[in-house]
């Protein structure tokens, strides 16, 4: 079905087609929401939360965009929107008991490649962080990840070669042999 | 030579990446369910009948306190600012002209303003009372916090100018919550926080919450 006469059954208040709109787009969204967040139930929220916007917002869909990346600008917001908060609630947490073990590394420890690029990712800044993620791990392409992030084209591949840059610096002790 | 160690190095970061916060499968069916509870709940404006648990008169008495403050509140932020800034200007004045008072509607839509302002303030404490009540054992400050919660829903619940259908039902649900939390002993295992916090999960609330929070509301922690 093409996606404008499915908006237009949305709009119309078809509850069929909502489910189908659902179908169509809740893998993506729930992957990068995943890739973004590193937790189920919350990404299980930020899905829930995704598409309860999108079909708030619906009507204003002006098909500038494709309806995909439509849905990633606001998937992309509600992260953003979310994390902000648990952010400011794990920083109140100074309770050692809870913290947590991959965030708070022992320094005698060898973590392996995997372990050491999941903390080099974490410490990337959010916007390289997202162009990373979306662009070397789930696909998207620039013009994809630039029209979700209200960002120019030549922008995400600026932010996605820093992102690189800053992964091959923490991560240069791989450059040598293990690499090849 | 430079050039080849990087591409070698970012081709292995990109392998090793694919495995960073792996997604499992969708879970399609249950995040449908909460989609569709909300939906329903912003189509519905039926008020279900809830029993609100016995006030004792101590409560009473601080609840007509947190009123009288709320009150306070509200009228600080409906009266123009430059009537509190020169208390001259807010005697009444023999040559102050008619036009200069406020009409009955401009007033009315003002109070909703402000009670609209405390009611988004308020739900964004209580998400993120809540986020933090899921995510953590049991502690003594939560059943203070939620007794504070509870005293401001109900006062919310009483105003009138709260005329939403869909925020006076979601706060009539989270007066729920909140009392159970209220009375949670603190010795309590985990388990009694846990029959809450699914509770809280099969009611879809804080999906809701965040739903009726308008984006960039003030986060007060």
């Amino acid at each position: 079905m093409e996606p404008t006469s499915l908006v237009a059954r949305v709009l119309a208040g078809d509850q069929d087609a909502e489910r189908e709109l659902y179908d169509s787009h809740v893998d993506r969204v729930y992957r990068l929401i995943y890739r973004m967040v590193g937790d189920g139930e919350l990404a299980a929220d930020y899905t829930q939360d995704t598409f309860i916007r999108t079909f708030e917002r619906l009507a204003g869909f002006r098909g500038e965009s494709a309806l995909s990346t439509w849905i990633t600008a606001i998937a992309i917001s509600v992260v953003y929107n979310g994390q902000r908060k648990v952010k400011r609630l794990r920083a109140r947490e100074v309770d050692l008991e809870y913290a947590d073990p991959v965030a708070t590394p022992s320094r005698e420890a060898d973590p392996d490649l995997k372990v050491k690029l999941a903390r080099a990712i974490e410490e990337l800044p959010m916007g390289y962080r997202t162009v990373f993620l979306m662009h070397d791990v789930e696909g998207y392409t620039h013009l994809e990840i630039g029209s979700a992030l209200g960002i120019q084209e030549g922008t995400s591949k600026a932010q996605l070669s820093r992102a690189r840059a800053k992964l091959r610096d923490q991560l240069a002790e791989y450059a040598g042999d293990k690499a090849s | 030579m430079m050039d080849d160690r990087e591409d070698r190095l970012d081709n292995l970061i990109r392998d090793a990446a694919r495995d960073y916060n792996a997604p499992p499968a969708t879970p399609r069916a249950e995040m449908w369910e909460a989609i569709r509870a909300s939906r329903d709940a912003a189509r519905t404006e039926v008020r279900p009948l809830v029993v609100r648990p016995a006030r004792s008169p101590l409560r009473l008495v601080f609840g007509i306190a947190a009123l009288l403050a709320l009150g306070v509140a509200i009228g600080r932020l409906t009266v123009p600012s430059r009537e509190r800034a020169s208390p001259t200007a807010a005697q009444p004045s023999l040559a102050a002209s008619p036009e200069a008072a406020p009409s009955a509607p401009e007033q009315r839509e003002r109070g909703e303003a402000a009670a609209r302002y405390a009611t988004d303030d308020h739900l964004t404490q209580v998400e993120t009372f809540l986020t933090e009540f899921g995510t953590r054992p049991v502690a003594p400050e939560f059943s203070a916090q939620a007794q504070d919660l509870l005293t401001d829903t109900r006062l919310l619940l009483d105003s009138k100018r709260v005329v939403d259908p869909r925020i006076r039902k979601l706060l009539e649900d989270l007066e729920l919550v909140l009392a159970q939390i209220a009375t949670l002993d603190p010795r309590a295992k985990d388990r009694d926080r846990d029959l809450i916090a699914d509770g809280l999960a099969q009611s879809h609330l804080r999906t809701r919450l965040r739903n009726a929070i308008p984006a960039g509301s003030v986060i007060r922690l």
